[in-house]
């Protein structure tokens, strides 16, 4: 494997690891989201670059708009939490615990 | 070159690891800060030119701006760094993890570590991320409506759920 293709590879699974295992707070399940669609706009950035198909680069473009929009929409989420439950600890949101 | 690619994608993986290991939402935002800089010095080595300046502009001066105002939402009276034992355990963890995967997979690799900044070797107007970018627009025009429907859609869903009064996701207020 190219290095460069380790670490977008790696920084893919890393933030799958920390969206997955538990945490204190939506928000940083939120940011691991992040780190997620910051590794592929990466991969798909260099695609582009480095094998020459130029009209792959309108995809990192795509990705990056519908990941504002999702971003925005679990920002919206965090807000809400905030507003019902006072904070955004992932301990309170036990509704369907039984 | 090569040396200059090497530290970056270095500095890529500290910045995931930092970031996928718990600590308070004021740090990890701090990490993804610096993992997207970094991100677009990477794709500057590998030759766009646009690409990184419009991941700079959005992702780093419109979505980062809002997490780092909303880690304001997460406040607590002693956020969790990376010098906290709890933190410091999944660090361990995932640097052993990422460096056993390195040693397996990437051990042998003596080639070229660095990127292909360019190849004319003289100063061009049309470069090839500028290129493929103009072509959403000409080509791949619906694509760009159905970009921007999500987007106004996303809007009113944001408003929707934000919304009190019995409404939407606020209970209380």
């Amino acid at each position: 494997m190219t290095p460069i293709q380790m670490t977008f590879s790696t920084m893919f699974l890393l933030g799958l690891m920390g969206l997955t295992f538990h945490r204190t707070h939506l928000l940083s399940a939120l940011l691991c989201l992040e780190t997620l669609m910051l590794s592929l706009f990466l991969a798909t950035s260099l695609w582009a670059l480095q094998l020459s198909t130029i009209n792959i680069a309108c995809v990192p473009m795509l990705l990056l708009a519908f990941s504002a929009c999702e971003a925005s929409s679990g920002l919206a989420l965090v807000v809400a939490t905030a507003g019902t439950h006072g904070s955004d600890h992932m301990q309170n949101l036990n509704l369907l615990q039984c | 070159m090569s040396y200059l690619v090497c530290v970056l994608l270095f500095r890529l993986m500290v910045g995931s690891v930092g970031v996928a290991s718990n600590p308070s939402p004021y740090f990890a935002a701090m990490g993804l800060v610096m993992e997207s800089g970094v991100g677009c010095g990477v794709l500057i080595c590998f030759g766009g030119s646009f690409l990184p300046l419009v991941f700079f502009l959005i992702y780093l001066g419109g979505m980062m701006v809002v997490f780092a105002f909303s880690a304001a939402l997460s406040a607590e009276p002693y956020p969790y760094g990376w010098g906290n034992r709890s933190v410091k355990m999944y660090v361990a963890a995932y640097v052993l993890g990422v460096g056993c995967a390195w040693k397996v997979l990437l051990g042998k690799w003596s080639g070229f570590w660095g990127g292909i900044l360019d190849e004319s070797g003289e100063l061009l107007v049309l470069r090839g991320g500028m290129m493929g970018v103009a072509a959403m627009h000409d080509v791949g025009g619906w694509m760009l409506v159905l970009g921007g429907l999500g987007l106004l859609l996303t809007l009113f869903v944001v408003l929707e759920l934000v919304r009190g009064v019995s409404r939407g996701g606020l209970r209380t207020v």
